[in-house]
């Protein structure tokens, strides 16, 4: 039995709102409301703001379903490795719950959803705005991870002055094993690029450089012994 | 076939073999997941989490029940395997995708850079 909550519209970081749309949840019907897809949580609720919210971390799989002899209406396919018990928590399966739900499920929980919007054309959007926002919560129990890439952005000025707890990838001195010999010729090469770059209208690939998200911090420009190492002091990328 | 625009993604797939997922782009293969379903489809993106998405996907739910989805993303806590395909050669596809990797970082190309970088081939 699911009781809708009442959830606050979210303030920032909403990828994607849908409105007219209508929430099935384990088959049952929720009514029309809005969907928003933040980069926080995926939320939906109703005309009188009853309804639920999402952790990325809990989805196992999103889709856009046009299959309408799986189901009548496109719509886009959630489903949810947790039960979403009274109080809308997601927990691990309750016993008590598999009256409900088929025996199948009964032995995992999971939670099915289907966001049906009256516009399907607006289908793609939402898959996109949730794939994204997925893509912002890595499983943090994977071990098999690069965990040192994991949540800290690499820390250039710790690196470039040498001293830092530096990630697998290499600086100039130590781990060399990550980069062979023309490695090593590429990264001396785009430091004198760099260095004679204007920094504020240097594109790579599409990323721009007077962005000052972190992520600018590319690991290349990592050289704590270089004999370039004083000219990034002016370029324009936050540390 | 593109190479993440993030750095931090790069890297990451640079020293994995989630490259070789990466190198499967425009492939169609098989991914079973961990509640044993799978789903056989195009690759449209691996990214270096290991997140998959598919496209023009028959998924078969853990009961056997078959269903067609347009687009379906795989959180990567959920992928249990990716079926490479026979024909894909493995170490060719890694090093195709280490190459493109280095290339992007490479500013050369286009309309700036200097010229002599245009030829370098890393």
């Amino acid at each position: 039995m699911v009781l809708l909550r009442s959830v606050p519209r979210p303030s920032e970081g909403v990828r994607h709102e849908q409105g007219e749309t209508t929430a099935v949840l384990d088959g049952k019907g929720l009514g029309a409301g809005t969907l928003y897809v933040a980069e926080t949580r995926l939320s939906w609720f109703d005309g009188s703001g009853m309804g639920f919210s999402l952790e990325y971390p809990t989805i196992s799989l999103h889709a856009i379903s046009r299959d309408l002899s799986a189901y009548p209406q496109e719509h886009l396919y959630v489903m949810v490795n947790a039960k979403l018990n009274d109080e809308m928590q997601e927990n691990a399966h309750d016993e008590e719950d598999e009256d409900k739900s088929s025996e199948e499920d009964a032995c995992e929980g999971i939670t099915e959803i289907r966001f049906v919007p009256s516009d399907k054309a607006a289908l793609e959007s939402m898959f996109s705005a949730m794939c994204e926002c997925q893509a912002l919560h890595p499983d943090p129990d994977d071990e098999d991870s690069n965990g040192d890439f994991d949540g800290d952005e690499y820390d250039v000025e710790e690196a470039e002055h040498g001293q830092g707890d530096i990630p697998s990838f290499c600086t100039y001195e130590e781990g060399v094993s990550g980069l062979r010999a023309e490695g090593q010729a590429t990264l001396q090469r785009l430091e004198g690029m760099l260095a004679q770059s204007v920094a504020n209208t240097f594109h790579m690939a599409g990323v721009r450089t007077d962005e000052t998200n972190g992520e600018f911090d590319d690991g290349m420009e990592v050289d704590a012994g270089s004999t370039v190492a004083g000219q990034f002091e002016d370029a324009d990328v936050d540390h | 076939m593109e190479v993440s625009h993030s750095i931090r993604e790069r890297t990451i797939a640079e020293n994995s073999l989630v490259i070789l997922l990466q190198g499967l782009q425009g492939e169609v293969t098989t991914v079973d997941l961990r509640d044993e379903s799978t789903a056989r489809g195009r690759v449209v993106n691996v990214d270096a989490f290991m997140n998959v998405r598919l496209e023009e996907v028959l998924y078969r739910d853990r009961r056997g029940r078959l269903s067609q989805l347009a687009d379906l993303f795989i959180t990567a806590r959920n992928v249990r395997y990716v079926h490479i395909p026979d024909h894909v050669d493995i170490m060719e596809t890694i090093q195709t995708q280490l190459t493109r990797i280095r290339r992007v970082r490479n500013f050369a190309g286009e309309k700036r850079g200097r010229k002599e970088y245009l030829k370098k081939k890393n």
